[in-house]
């Protein structure tokens, strides 16, 4: 028992590693629920190599400075979010082919800005954060975009799930179409973005699809599904730093894995869906 | 006037689905919009609802709302919603994005699922709901939107008689109650029973009013005249052209 | 268009090979640190291309089509080795670059991570048995470096044998001078006062030579992530070796060891020029202006 509490007890960089992750836990999992629910959850990849040429800017502006080259990235991210949403509504393309257009377009743009400058400091690993850094600014970010994340979730929900059930139904009755599609993808931008400074970019990422992929087998309605997921990350967030902590192992991949190894347990033994229910079934009810 | 149809000519491509339309459908009418296959009818539904842009000529709208029971619905039936929060989605117009649901609401919707004929599936998620329950969950969902005009694509497909008989009754009950009713349909027998005027498309119009003066014998073999496929040696259409048609 | 031809054939030919233009050697050298050195003992009669420039991570570089064109019209190739540059042997084929490479590190005692990690007293966490190339850190190798860099230039440039003894004769003469000072700077300081950390595993040969103790997060590269064994292990010796001062890197992110200096009664030193000098304008912007740099920093965190 006392291994589990002890290195969170002795050293406040653990403390603050483990409220980092609850942080990004409560905020990026919902949005990964729903990233998850619309088929887009490979978003995050994309998005990690999209806002490169807004961090490629900021550097320019500014140099090596955290504050500008995030904030550029937010808004390279903003930028590639609200074209894909605008040309999968008003043109044939659908949102997969329009994201994976525009982050290539961004992509490639950014390393052309970065070469162009000539530098030859390696911007994304300045970018990139670990979870053992989290300084002041950094936590207050997450937990900042955490709060908005939530608040603003629950303000959107209703049309939100609507524009992923039956978007041609809230098209005929409400003007929410556009708008919540691009608050939703919004979040979706400053949770991976605030994550990349903060955690890295396979933590971002990771935190956001992989306890939303696992609930899917343990939850048959969305706020149940929300719920898992959060846990999932949670726990998993404590087990791979205990698990980097008396291990050595490096952390961000360790927190993943764990993560990860829910994700394949739940596929296996979760009770909706997983591969027992489907060739090991319980015997039918009579009614 | 519920709905003014002036000069309408809807299409895909360039080529026409509806060509050069121009009727007019009263007010609390139920009218029936039969035609061949690829007539043009849910080309029209479409248009009305505003989600297709006219290629020429327009439609007038004095309804304040519109139910619109899709064809083919664009629905994503993976998504792990209860069949009590999608029908819910009905009461979108009085309630809004913000607007709780009250015990007053919650029994509305228990009214409309039985209406259906679907009591007790409330808590069912969509995912596992056959096509005729999917139908009429859309169908009680309609219900719930108290619209002034009601559009249906085909809702009697896919439901069993007994079923189709509560529709059928559902929608004589809007007409009573004053609604614009327009419902697509094929089944001519029902057509004649239960619908006092049709629309006969043809990609065009052939003939509009009163159910037992346009579905005559003459009137069909014209219908039937229509060309399915587009003509893909077509010329652009001239001004004025084809509205004797 | 025949002018326009022309034109094209003249502006290859300047800017491909300017050193012909000027008659002098083209030489690449594969990160700052070396490009100083072969510098020094080249002088008027070479050019120097370096690849990794100023506050560049050689570690993690990735070369772009700029340094191909430039292996590709070089006469002599100047690596570090020890396996410091592992995008090198690529560049060097893809470039199809068949002069001579010389090895700067070619005669050092290499060092490796285990022999680091020993002497530092880690219990070797960070699970890196590899070489530790940082060997210009301890200024008797620099000396070496000079030695194969003047022979290397010799061989590729016979006519300038003479040229390069003397130049490299007199930067010996400069590095003797700053290993004194080196060597006397560290036994001003007090014995229980030379130990320190720093974000990467990169002056291995500089405790080594001169009897102060390095330790670091980061492995040998600065590519490696941290675990959280590592940095409480570094938080742990810090508090009980007391620890005066840690230093941050001019290439690595210094906010992991802002977070372990904030545990700690530790404080930040100061910067430390480790895989690369600073540009010309800073205060590292040659080899013997890193290494007193560096030693000013030591001395001033330490001294007291």
């Amino acid at each position: 028992m006392m291994a589990l509490i002890q290195p969170f007890a002795e050293f406040a960089f653990m403390q603050r590693a483990l409220l980092g992750c609850i942080a990004i836990s409560l905020g990026a999992t919902p949005v990964g629920v729903f990233l998850m629910l619309r088929r887009m959850s490979l978003t995050g990849d994309a998005m990690a190599h999209a806002i490169l040429p807004g961090a490629a800017v900021g550097f320019l502006v500014s140099g090596l400075s955290l504050g500008a080259m995030t904030v550029g990235g937010i808004v390279a991210g903003l930028t590639v979010a609200l074209l894909t949403g605008f040309v999968s509504r008003v043109t044939v393309l659908r949102e997969d082919a329009s994201l994976a257009a525009f982050y290539l377009i961004s992509l490639a743009l950014g390393v052309l800005i970065v070469s162009l400058r000539g530098s030859n400091v390696d911007l994304m690993h300045v970018l990139f954060g670990t979870v053992l850094a989290l300084d002041d600014p950094a936590l207050t970010l997450l937990c900042a975009i955490t709060t908005v994340t939530l608040l603003t979730l629950a303000a959107i929900y209703r049309p939100l799930v609507l524009e992923c059930v039956d978007p041609q139904f809230l098209a005929s009755v409400s003007r929410w179409s556009a708008p919540v599609h691009f608050i939703f993808l919004s979040l979706v931008v400053l949770n991976l973005v605030a994550g990349f400074q903060a955690l890295g970019t396979l933590m971002a990422v990771g935190i956001m699809i992989l306890p939303a992929a696992a609930a899917r087998f343990w939850a048959r309605g969305i706020a149940g599904m929300i719920a898992v997921a959060v846990c999932v990350a949670a726990a998993s967030s404590f087990a791979g730093l205990l698990a980097s902590y008396h291990f050595g192992l490096p952390s961000g991949p360790t927190i993943i894995l764990a993560t990860g190894t829910a994700y394949l347990a739940s596929m296996c033994f979760g009770p909706v869906g997983s591969l027992v229910v489907r060739y090991w079934p319980r015997t039918h009810l009579d009614a | 006037m519920a709905l003014v149809i002036r000069n309408l000519t809807l299409g895909y491509d360039r080529h026409p689905a509806v060509h050069h339309l121009e009727t007019e459908i009263a007010d609390g009418s139920l009218t029936a919009v039969v035609g061949p296959n690829g007539a043009g009818k849910s080309t029209l539904l479409k248009a009305i609802t505003g989600t297709l842009k006219p290629l020429e000529g327009r439609i007038e709208m004095t309804a304040a709302r519109t139910a619109w029971l899709p064809q083919l619905a664009e629905v994503d039936r993976s998504f792990p919603l209860s069949v009590r929060d999608f029908v819910a989605m009905g009461l979108w117009a009085r309630i809004g994005a913000f607007g709780a649901v009250g015990t007053a609401d919650r029994a509305r919707i228990d009214a409309a699922l039985a209406a259906v004929g679907l009591a007790g599936f409330g808590g069912r998620v969509i995912g596992a709901l056959s096509g005729g329950q999917m139908q009429r969950v859309m169908f009680a969902r309609v219900l719930l939107q108290d619209a002034d005009l009601i559009l249906l694509e085909e809702p009697f497909t896919a439901i069993d008689t007994r079923t189709a008989a509560d529709l059928t009754a559902i929608v004589e009950r809007w007409h009573g109650e004053g609604r614009t009713v327009l419902a697509v349909l094929h089944d001519m027998a029902h057509v004649h029973a239960h619908f006092p005027r049709t629309l006969l498309l043809a990609r065009g119009m052939i003939a509009h009013g009163p159910t037992a003066e346009v579905l005559t014998p003459d009137n069909h073999f014209r219908a039937r005249q229509m060309c399915e496929a587009f003509d893909d040696r077509a010329a652009p259409c001239a001004p004025g052209a084809g509205r004797a048609a | 268009m025949p002018t326009r031809r022309f034109l094209l054939f003249a502006a290859t030919l300047l800017t491909a090979f300017p050193a012909f233009a000027q008659g002098t050697v083209p030489v690449v050298a594969s990160f700052s640190i070396l490009g100083d050195l072969v510098q020094e003992v080249g002088g008027d009669r070479v050019t120097v291309t370096t690849l990794v420039g100023p506050d560049g991570d050689a570690h993690v570089y990735q070369p772009t089509p700029q340094d191909a064109k430039a292996v590709a019209g070089a006469h002599v190739v100047v690596v570090n080795g020890l396996t410091f540059e592992g995008w090198m042997d690529r560049l060097i084929q893809s470039a199809e670059y068949k002069g001579p490479v010389v090895v700067a590190s070619a005669g050092v005692a290499a060092r490796t991570f285990d022999d680091d990690a020993a002497s530092s007293g880690q219990s070797g966490t960070d699970n890196e048995h590899g070489t530790d190339p940082h060997a210009w850190q301890n200024v008797a190798n620099a000396k070496l470096y000079v030695a194969n860099i003047e022979a290397g230039l010799s061989a590729a440039d016979p006519d300038g044998a003479e040229v390069y003894r003397a130049n490299a004769a007199a930067y010996e003469a400069k590095l003797d001078t700053l290993e004194a000072d080196v060597k006397a700077a560290v036994a001003s300081l007090p014995e229980n006062r030379r130990e320190i950390v720093t974000s990467h595993d990169a002056f291995g040969y500089f405790g080594a030579a001169y009897g102060m103790v390095f330790k670091a997060p980061e492995g040998l590269s600065t590519d490696s992530e941290a675990s959280a064994a590592g940095v409480a292990a570094l938080i742990t010796q810090i508090r009980t070796d007391h620890i005066p001062a840690v230093f941050i890197e001019n290439i690595s992110d210094p906010r992991l060891l802002e977070q372990i200096v904030s545990e700690t009664d530790a404080k930040v030193g100061g910067t430390l020029y480790s895989d690369a000098l600073s540009p010309a304008a800073g205060p590292a912007g040659t080899y013997i202006a890193m290494m007193r740099n560096n030693i000013a920093e030591l001395t001033a965190a330490l001294g007291r």
